[in-house]
């Protein structure tokens, strides 16, 4: 017995580093492909410093509604710009998913004794590092705007969570429709279906000033909470948004649930493109 | 050439761009869905900001987004005739046009008045779709006339200057890419918000933005009713812009005829 149990466990233990390996090599050339394809990086870079800039600016005078939860509007867009890139960030890599399927590049990953995890995780640690590097931009632009973590840290790890949180979900959803649409049709789905479940949200106005329709499904729109995890260390420490454990599990939660679904349907679609 | 043939080959150039924009419904659609959804979720987004100092005497915030829903659609309507004529240039049948004895300006002016038709009719839906909402135009039917007027003019105008640069690239891709340039024009102006209501260097930006001039002639006629100065605003800025586009790109097609 004891024969057969240890090259199982070597098995396995050479399964996950060659998991890792092979996850590791496809983010790093995820990562490669912002120098050697700008175009497919770039708006996701821009989307966000864009919805920062002008929201902060156009929609200003908002925070003078009373009871509005903070004063500055670059506290308030800036988090929504971040959850956009970040969207962006996971949806791009379903764009080069695409691209590889008809390029022939994925025929020969999927011939090459690759672990098949590796094809989501890999695309997954480029989506979080694009994620990072998006945070890392945005926030020192709304910095240089004004923009005031009242939570100090903390602010800003809940801001991060939430921004790997969205990249996960939106990679999970871009790959599952790269898999089954296998052209650019999918691309369009992607960017309409992230693009409207984030504007389904209190994305413009708290829930509170929300009316009619858009309250009732921001209401019952899981990103709802992840916009609040995203947004509850930039709101005024009076506000009852502002971070506390009561702001912070139902984005946690929305992000667990959401990623898993998401992921198990890219899996589902990876299993249909090998068949 | 005789200028009846001149304007029987414009027509006819004017009706296969009309076509042309009307066989592809996957770029035309989204011109119609997103300024109906944005128009949809700013309603229920900024109802409570209509009482905010400085915001413009309304009903609703879809009253004050009416005249934003039909400038949005229709910039990003007069994007996909200049597309078009960029794809007639990458497949060839510009140049096969250019080689048949037809009028050199007739091929721009049909597809720019393609465009023009599309955005009046773009505009004519965006104002029977918001309508049946509590939407109250104030200047009434004849106002509603001079906004299907001047959005069929606003269409022509961005129209020319996008076929512009199709015309200098030969790229539909080039004239797509132009899309994120209106998109920012867009919001920084007064398209979405009253640019009473703006603060210090994005008020600055609004005011000189053309784009805010344009919204704020239709935004006039629909919440002060008819008069002079809405009329003015909203007729005459477009066939400023109309004038300028298109001897922009007759200069451009002048260019690439002497090229070739």
């Amino acid at each position: 017995m004891s024969t057969t149990a240890i090259p199982t466990t070597s098995a396995k233990e050479m399964l996950r580093s060659s998991t890792l390996r092979s996850s590791w090599g496809l983010a790093l050339r995820g990562l490669r492909n912002i120098r050697r394809l700008p175009s497919a990086f770039v708006p996701a870079m821009l989307m966000p410093v864009f919805t920062t800039i002008a929201f902060s600016g156009t929609f200003a005078a908002i925070t003078k509604l009373q009871g509005f939860p903070t004063d500055r509007s670059v506290n308030w867009f800036m988090p929504l710009g971040i959850c956009f890139g970040s969207a962006f960030s996971g949806v791009g890599l379903g764009f080069s998913a695409i691209r590889d399927i008809e390029t022939g590049f994925y025929d020969r990953l999927r011939m090459s004794p690759t672990p098949r995890s590796s094809l989501i995780f890999g695309p997954l640690i480029t989506a979080w590092m694009r994620a990072i590097l998006i945070c890392i931009v945005v926030i020192t632009i709304g910095l240089i705007m004004g923009v005031r973590f009242t939570s100090g840290i903390v602010g800003v790890a809940t801001l991060i969570a939430a921004s790997l949180g969205i990249a996960t979900i939106c990679l999970g959803w871009g790959l599952g429709l790269a898999f089954r649409f296998r052209d650019m049709r999918g691309a369009a789905v992607m960017q309409l279906t992230m693009f409207v479940a984030l504007y389904l949200t209190p994305a413009q106005v708290p829930l509170p000033f929300t009316t009619g329709w858009l309250h009732a499904v921001a209401r019952i729109n899981p990103v709802t909470n992840i916009l609040r995890l995203a947004r509850q260390g930039l709101i005024s420490k009076s506000s009852a948004d502002s971070l506390s454990w009561a702001n912070t599990w139902g984005g946690l939660v929305a992000i667990l649930v959401l990623s898993v679904l998401t992921l198990i349907f890219a899996k589902r679609g990876l299993a249909k493109l090998d068949r | 050439m005789t200028m009846a043939v001149a304007t029987r080959q414009t027509l006819a150039l004017t009706k296969r761009s009309t076509k042309a924009i009307l066989r592809q419904p996957a770029l035309m659609v989204p011109s119609f869905v997103f300024p109906l959804f944005f128009a949809a979720l700013s309603a229920d987004s900024f109802g409570k900001t209509i009482r905010l100092p400085g915001f413009p005497v309304v009903d609703s915030f879809l009253q004050f987004a009416l005249a934003s829903t039909v400038i949005q659609g229709v910039l990003f309507g007069s994007i996909t005739g200049a597309a078009a004529l960029a794809t007639d240039i990458e497949v060839g049948f510009f140049d096969r046009l250019l080689v048949a004895p037809t009028a050199r300006t007739g091929i721009l002016l049909g597809n720019l008045m393609g465009s023009a038709l599309f955005g009046g009719a773009q505009s004519a839906i965006f104002i029977c779709a918001l309508l049946p909402f509590g939407v109250r135009v104030e200047s009434g039917i004849p106002g509603i006339v001079v906004m299907i007027i001047s959005g069929g003019l606003i269409a022509l105008g961005i129209s020319a200057i996008m076929s512009a640069v199709a015309i200098r690239t030969g790229s539909a891709e080039a004239v797509q890419g132009a899309f994120p340039l209106l998109f920012v024009l867009l919001f920084f102006s007064s398209v979405f918000f009253p640019r009473q209501t703006m603060h210090g260097v994005y008020k600055t930006i609004a005011t000189w933005n053309p784009i805010s001039y344009l919204v704020e002639g239709l935004r006039s006629l629909i919440l002060d009713g008819f008069s002079l100065s809405a009329i003015a605003r909203s007729i005459f800025i477009p066939t400023g812009i109309c004038v300028f586009g298109t001897v922009l790109a007759l200069s451009e097609l002048r260019r690439r005829i002497s090229a070739k």
